[in-house]
């Protein structure tokens, strides 16, 4: 009961990770139609800033977000506009390529500065967790999870409340209706692509203090936000939680389940996804 | 004479290779209404997609109050102060009409973009309680209203309305096309594209038929009623 428990936790925090891991991801795909494959990259980007700047300077992981997300946003949105808005209108093939190439670059720049050696960031209170009763919490991993929530309210906040929210989703309503009332398409497209960026950041910097990383820890991350979002379902932050939510679960309780185990992450995560295209091709909350 | 508010000339527009538009000359004047009308296939959503920049004139000059706008991006366009209200609504779906109309004013900075909400609806009573509702959800006759204070909403000089009457009951069209001049009358130029041809020199001071991407005939609204040629081909009589 107490191990059931103290999984059921695990898992709920795990799903905050995911998503974090999927909430730029979605972003970029609801809006742009952009399966960003350097989605990964960006994370693990995020996750070098915060272990540079908490190796170098001695600044506590979670203080580092606000850079990883500025760091990222501005790299998303150079990106965006100065190479991947010349394939915006191509078939989605060509933004799957590109995405793929612009992945690989980013991992063999880090190799190249980072070394493939894995990196963790353990602050003074990485090993804390709060006793309830037979179940700990741990400190870290809480924080994370209150974090990722944040962030995907601070996004849901910004789409329904502010100018840039409405001119995001106006482009991607009805484009041309847009560029009639005076929004400019580029703009709002690299704006669209440095917020997902930015997210990314945010998750990468959440990551760093709960795994290793290395330059090529990026492309489960991908797939997992891949999946968090065909599970949840496009077109809002709330498919985005719930999906995240829901992949921790299904995750952890499927690791544990008789005769599987942690080598069967990745085949778990494709199970989930070829189940729910069959069954529920728009997701749980898709329109 | 002076140079009019708004003028069209020699544009030439198309798509790839095909020419739509094979020069375009057209006027509208401080505070009137123009019809503009063709059949289907003439290029008259072109020349308005054309006019506010979301298909890039091959040749030819539109210069809206002295400012030549030909080649902006439309944003500009939108800022020098003309508004394009497309066929067919294109509200943004998913976002309410209240958002919708704010975005109308997207490029406003001044303190009275709530104001105008009020003001725009004003013309619209029929929007007042629908304000929080998606706009998709709304029937046609008010998805088109929706639009038109959308395009209201950005207090251009001169308001472009592309077929306001298309999918409409008959007793709407009347509604919609009484507002426009109402909304003209308030001092706001109108270029309205009508299939509806009768009612649209109804209201008109002035018109134009276009043709296969030319103007062919231009004259007084009441002269273009009855013209021979535009009766026979417009009218069915």
């Amino acid at each position: 009961m107490s191990l059931l428990a103290q999984q059921l936790v695990l898992a709920i925090l795990l799903g905050g990770v995911y998503v974090a891991v999927a909430i730029g991801f979605s972003l970029v795909w609801g809006i742009l139609n952009i399966i960003n494959l350097s989605h990964g990259a960006f994370i693990v980007v995020g996750a070098y800033i915060t272990w540079t700047l908490f190796g170098r300077l001695g600044l506590d992981p979670f203080l580092s977000l606000p850079i990883d997300a500025a760091a990222l946003f501005a790299l998303g949105y150079l990106l965006q506009r100065g190479l991947i808005n010349r394939v915006i209108r191509a078939p989605v093939f060509f933004t799957l390529l590109l995405t793929f190439g612009v992945n690989l670059a980013i991992v063999n720049l880090l190799l190249a500065v980072f070394t493939s050696d894995f990196r963790s960031v353990t602050p003074p209170y990485a090993g804390s967790g709060i006793v309830l009763g037979p179940v700990v919490i741990p400190s870290i991993r809480l924080a994370a999870f209150a974090i990722a929530l944040l962030l995907a309210a601070l996004l849901s906040l910004l789409m329904r409340r502010t100018r840039i929210g409405a001119a995001i989703q106006a482009v991607a309503s009805d484009r041309d209706a847009a560029q009639l009332v005076g929004i400019d398409l580029r703009h709002t497209y690299a704006l669209t692509y440095g917020i997902g960026a930015a997210c990314a950041g945010v998750a990468g910097g959440l990551l760093s203090t709960v795994q290793a990383i290395s330059p090529t820890a990026g492309e489960p991350y991908t797939l997992q936000a891949f999946v968090v979002v065909v599970l949840g379902g496009l077109g809002s932050v709330t498919a985005t939680v719930v999906g995240g939510l829901l992949f921790g679960l299904i995750e952890v309780f499927g690791q544990s389940a008789p005769g599987l185990g942690a080598g069967y992450a990745n085949a778990i995560a494709f199970a989930v996804l070829v189940i729910v295209l069959i069954v529920r091709p728009q997701g749980l909350l898709g329109r | 004479m002076a140079e009019p508010l708004f003028s069209v000339r020699g544009v030439k527009a198309g798509y790839g290779e095909t020419l739509v538009l094979h020069g375009v000359d057209l006027d509208v004047d401080t505070g009137e209404l123009i019809a503009l009308i063709g059949a289907n296939g003439a290029g008259k959503s072109t020349l308005l997609g054309t006019l506010s920049g979301l298909v890039p004139p091959a040749a030819g000059s539109v210069r809206l109050a002295g400012r030549e706008l030909a080649g902006a991006r439309p944003e500009a366009i939108v800022a020098a102060g003309l508004a394009h209200v497309p066929q067919g609504r294109r509200l943004f779906g998913g976002l309410t009409v209240e958002r919708n109309l704010l975005l109308g004013a997207y490029l406003r900075r001044d303190a009275e973009v709530r104001a105008d909400v009020e003001r725009v609806v004003g013309y619209f009573p029929a929007l007042r309680d629908k304000l929080g509702r998606d706009a998709a959800t709304l029937s046609g006759g008010e998805q088109q209203m929706v639009a038109i204070a959308r395009g209201l909403m950005a207090r251009p000089k001169v308001l472009m309305i592309d077929e306001p009457s298309l999918g409409l009951a008959p007793n709407l069209v009347d509604r919609v096309i009484d507002v426009c001049a109402e909304i003209n009358r308030a001092g706001t130029a109108i270029l309205l594209v009508e299939q509806d041809v009768l009612v649209a020199l109804d209201f008109a001071r002035r018109g134009y038929v276009l043709e296969t991407g030319r103007i062919v005939l231009t004259g007084m609204a009441a002269e273009l009623r009855n013209d021979d040629r535009v009766r026979k081909a417009y009218l069915g009589v």
